[in-house]
Order: C-alpha cells, then sequence, then structure tokens
C-alpha cells in the first residue's frame, strides 16, 4: 500500500500532460455549455463606464497584447469594440506593441463583416500605426496626439478624418482601455490616466489581473477585464457570446484538474506520514 | 579630456533630467513643446538603439557559430527566424494584407508567429499543472494559508467551481465570489501595495543618484 502510494506520489508527469490534454480537447470537441452566472464586477463596471459615455464619445482602445497571449487577450478586444461600435462610440485603435498588428489586422477585417458592417472607417474608427517607445508617445497622448500620429496606419492623414474631430490629446477622449499581457497597462496609469486626469480601464491576462487591484480600490481604473473568463463575462454581457465564452468549458475543467491534483498529492502525503 | 568624457555628459544628464522632471509638473506651453521635442528625440533614439540591438545580437551569434560555441546550432535560427520574417516583410511592403488576400508576411505572421508565440505560452499550462501536483505539498501553516486562497481562487474563477462551490457549500449564504472578492480587495491588494510603494521608491531614488551624477554606469569604465 505504501509503496503504491509513494509511486502515485512520483507519478510520471507525461501522464499528467495527457490528462490536461483530454480535458482541454473535450470541451472542444463537446461543449459543456456550463452556465456564466456570476460576472466581475469590476467588467460590469467597465460595461457601465461604457454605457454612460454620451453618443459619439472618442474611446481609444490601446491593443498591446501579441499571439502568445490571443487567447485570453484578442476575446477581450473584439468584445470591447463591438460594445462601443455599437453604442454609436468613435473608436481609435492604437497600438504600442510591434507584435500586436496582426491582431489589430484581424480586428479591422472582421468590422465590416460581422462586428459593426454599418460604421464606416474614418468616420466612425481609426486604426494608427504602431509607435515604439511607449512612455514617449504616452506622454504625447497628453499634449497632442497629431505630433506622433499625424497619419494612419495606411497613410492617410488623421487630422482631417471626421472621427478625430474635435479630438487633440486625451483631455477630449470619453475613455482609454489598454489591453496587454505586459506591465504597459501601469504606464498608461503612471503617464496617461493620473496625470491628465483621464479615465482608463483595462483588459490583462488572468495572472497578473491581481496585481492591479490597487489602481481599481482608488478609482484610477475604472474597470478591468480579466482573462478569458473576463471576455467570457464581457461577451455575456454584451449578449454576444464567442470564443471567450467557449473556452471557459475548457479552462473550468483545468481548473478542477488542478485542484483535484493538488488534493490528491496532499492526501496521499498525509496518509504516508501517519500510515 | 577627462571634461569631455565625464563633465560634460554629467551635466548634459543632470540639465536634461532636471528640465524634464519640472516639466512634469509646469503644465505651461513652454514645457509641452519641451517635452514634445524630447519625445521626438527618443523615439529617434529609440529607433537607433533597435538597430544597435540587432547588430549586437547578430554579432554575438554570428561568434558561437564561428567558435563552434555549446549550442551554435541554435544560432542558425537566429538568422533562419530574421529572414523568414524581414523578406516576406519587404516583398509585402509591410502589409500583412493586400485587399481580400493575405500577403506573404500575413501568412507569417498568422501561421507561423501566432502558431509559435500560442505554443510556448501554454505549454506553460501544462508545466503549472504538473508543478502544482508534486510541489504544492502543505507542509507548514503558511503553506496552508497560500493553499486556501489558492484553493479559492481557482476554484471560483471557472463556472464548473462555483457550481460545485454552490453544491457543497451554497447553504452557507456565501458565494465563493464573496470570498475571491474579499482575498482580492484586502490581503492582495494589502502586499501588492506594499510592492509596488517599495518599487516607486527604489525608482525615484535611482534617478535621483543619476541625475546628481552618484550613479554614473551609463558612462562605462573609462
Amino acid at each position: 500500500m505504501k509503496n503504491a502510494l509513494e509511486k502515485f506520489l512520483k507519478i510520471d508527469r507525461r501522464l499528467i500532460f495527457l490528462a490536461l490534454t483530454v480535458l482541454l480537447f473535450a470541451p472542444i470537441v463537446r461543449p459543456l455549455g456550463l452556465p456564466n452566472k456570476n460576472l466581475g464586477k469590476d467588467v460590469v463596471n467597465t460595461y457601465n463606464y461604457i454605457e454612460a459615455l454620451p453618443e459619439r464619445s472618442f474611446v481609444m482602445l490601446s491593443l498591446d497584447y501579441d499571439p502568445a497571449t490571443r487567447p485570453e487577450l484578442h476575446p477581450q478586444a473584439v468584445a470591447l469594440v463591438k460594445h462601443a461600435l455599437r453604442r454609436n462610440l468613435r473608436v481609435g485603435i492604437f497600438t504600442l506593441n510591434a507584435g500586436a498588428t496582426g491582431m489589430i489586422e484581424d480586428i479591422a477585417a472582421r468590422i465590416p463583416k460581422d462586428i459593426a458592417p454599418d460604421k464606416v472607417y474614418g468616420r466612425d474608427y481609426v486604426i494608427m500605426p504602431f509607435q515604439p517607445n511607449p512612455v514617449a508617445v504616452m506622454t504625447q497622448l497628453g499634449i497632442n496626439l497629431y505630433e506622433i500620429y499625424d497619419k494612419d496606419r495606411n497613410g492617410n492623414p488623421t487630422k482631417d478624418m471626421e472621427v478625430m474631430k474635435g479630438v487633440k490629446s486625451v483631455k477630449d477622449m470619453g475613455l482609454g482601455i489598454c489591453i496587454t499581457g505586459t506591465a504597459m497597462l501601469d504606464y498608461y496609469v503612471a503617464y496617461v490616466a493620473d496625470k491628465y486626469k483621464f479615465p482608463m480601464a483595462g483588459g490583462v491576462t488572468a495572472v497578473s489581473q491581481p496585481g492591479y487591484g490597487p489602481y481599481l480600490q482608488t478609482g484610477q481604473l475604472k474597470g478591468l477585464i480579466g482573462g478569458m473568463k473576463g471576455a467570457a463575462d464581457y461577451e455575456t454581457l454584451i449578449n454576444d457570446l464567442e470564443k471567450g465564452t467557449s473556452g471557459i468549458d475548457a479552462l473550468s475543467l483545468a481548473h478542477v484538474l488542478v485542484i483535484v491534483l493538488i488534493l490528491t498529492s496532499n492526501i496521499i502525503m498525509l496518509v504516508l506520514k501517519y500510515l | 579630456m577627462i571634461f569631455i568624457k565625464k563633465h560634460i555628459p554629467l551635466f548634459i544628464c543632470f540639465f536634461v533630467g532636471v528640465l524634464t522632471l519640472g516639466s512634469y509638473y509646469v503644465p505651461n506651453a513652454g514645457s509641452e513643446n519641451y517635452i514634445e521635442m524630447m519625445n521626438k528625440w527618443e523615439n529617434i533614439v529609440a529607433g537607433f538603439a533597435f538597430l544597435l540591438g540587432l547588430m549586437s545580437l547578430f554579432y554575438s551569434h554570428f561568434h558561437k557559430i564561428t567558435r563552434r560555441a555549446p549550442g551554435w546550432g541554435y544560432s542558425l535560427f537566429v538568422y533562419a527566424g530574421f529572414l523568414l520574417v524581414v523578406v516576406p516583410a519587404i516583398v509585402s511592403n509591410g502589409q500583412p494584407m493586400k485587399g481580400p488576400d493575405m500577403t506573404s508576411l500575413g501568412w507569417i505572421y498568422r501561421f507561423v508567429f501566432t502558431s509559435l508565440s500560442g505554443t510556448m505560452f501554454a505549454v506553460l499550462a501544462f508545466y503549472i499543472v504538473s508543478t502544482a501536483y508534486r510541489a504544492f505539498r502543505i507542509k507548514s501553516p503558511q503553506a496552508f494559508v497560500l493553499f486556501a486562497a489558492a484553493f479559492m481562487v481557482i476554484l471560483g474563477r471557472v463556472p464548473l467551481g462555483q457550481m460545485m462551490w454552490d453544491g457543497a457549500l451554497g447553504w452557507t449564504g456565501y458565494q465563493v465570489t464573496d470570498v475571491i472578492e474579499w482575498l482580492m480587495s484586502v490581503p492582495v491588494v494589502a502586499g501588492r501595495r506594499g510592492i509596488m510603494i517599495g518599487i516607486a521608491i527604489g525608482g525615484i531614488v535611482t534617478a535621483l543618484k543619476i541625475i546628481f551624477g552618484i550613479e554614473r554606469q551609463y558612462m562605462g569604465k573609462d
């Protein structure tokens, strides 16, 4: 008995990998359709803030994530673009991460197809080119953004676009949202939100979500979407279920596997100790 | 010579440092113009720094290959990866899409870069699960506190965990999200705030040391 338990404690990790693979694949083949009932408070706050903005307000979406964090952050970005455009807000998509350009390309291709087919580029939304050196760009956003973003990603002058009418800096915008898997959101809080009293919200990976608690408590962030669960919550709020919601089943099973494994190993350890 | 190599750089650092720090707190046209100019300069310098970094990377891997240093074969992939992205980018004129069609750059981004980045990040999940089984042993009261907090957060973040909580402990009247909310807004925030304050103080002290010439590592050894 003791030998068997000791063996089980030193189980080949490839078997654990196999179990996780099966648990991740199973809901993709046959979705469980688990209900997403408890929506995150900070996700709801983000949604409510956008809902409360007057029509044609300008929302700055800084999409600063790359393909590594795509499963968690891309559904958040898609849901936010959908919500803002459907609320008849003006959307400016920015990026300070070179790896994000392909993600933005995907959103740009989807807007006329299924996100908001009635919206017009240049009138309702604009996509800015990638800019290096985030801190310099953020400082400039608070003064005069045309000094850096004088042209959009296609090389068209931005100043004359209808979507940019009355927008010179962040002080003329309704809300800024930074979606990132890095510390970019911290920089936005320090260099843009605090300095210019600019309302900011964020979208981050689940693993970095707890780190933003202080900003939420002080009101430096108006809301926060965390991980795939946050994306699923937002999709539920806008009543448009997509990749965030479909990933929740796999995420649920993986989380339960982690709990079962931790409990099993500790029970075996206790049994071995007192056997 | 010391005047050129030491005193002038120290003066430039002090002058620009004080001016930039001051302009953060002085919101007038003069300071805004100064910041705008500095931002443009920073972007230009960042471009050259990027080029310098690239050259340094190539140089270091070139030496690894010529000296047949351990693991030199991997250095070949640095050049292969670079060419794999840069050549299509030049051919496609930097555009991932041409009308409705994907260019070679778009193809590389979607089917190589996205897949490889996703795989690298996803592999973490497998190691985390394996490590959770092997390393998360409750051997002390502190470890138990860590386990209890982790248990709640892992369980309460997903619908299946919430259903399990409701089934087992729903009678208590407490939702698992209430427990997580308390954990996140009290102990986690307290710890995080301490870390943030420490980092901020460290950053301020380092910046002041550089501005006043106490910290001179950036000037090199000469």
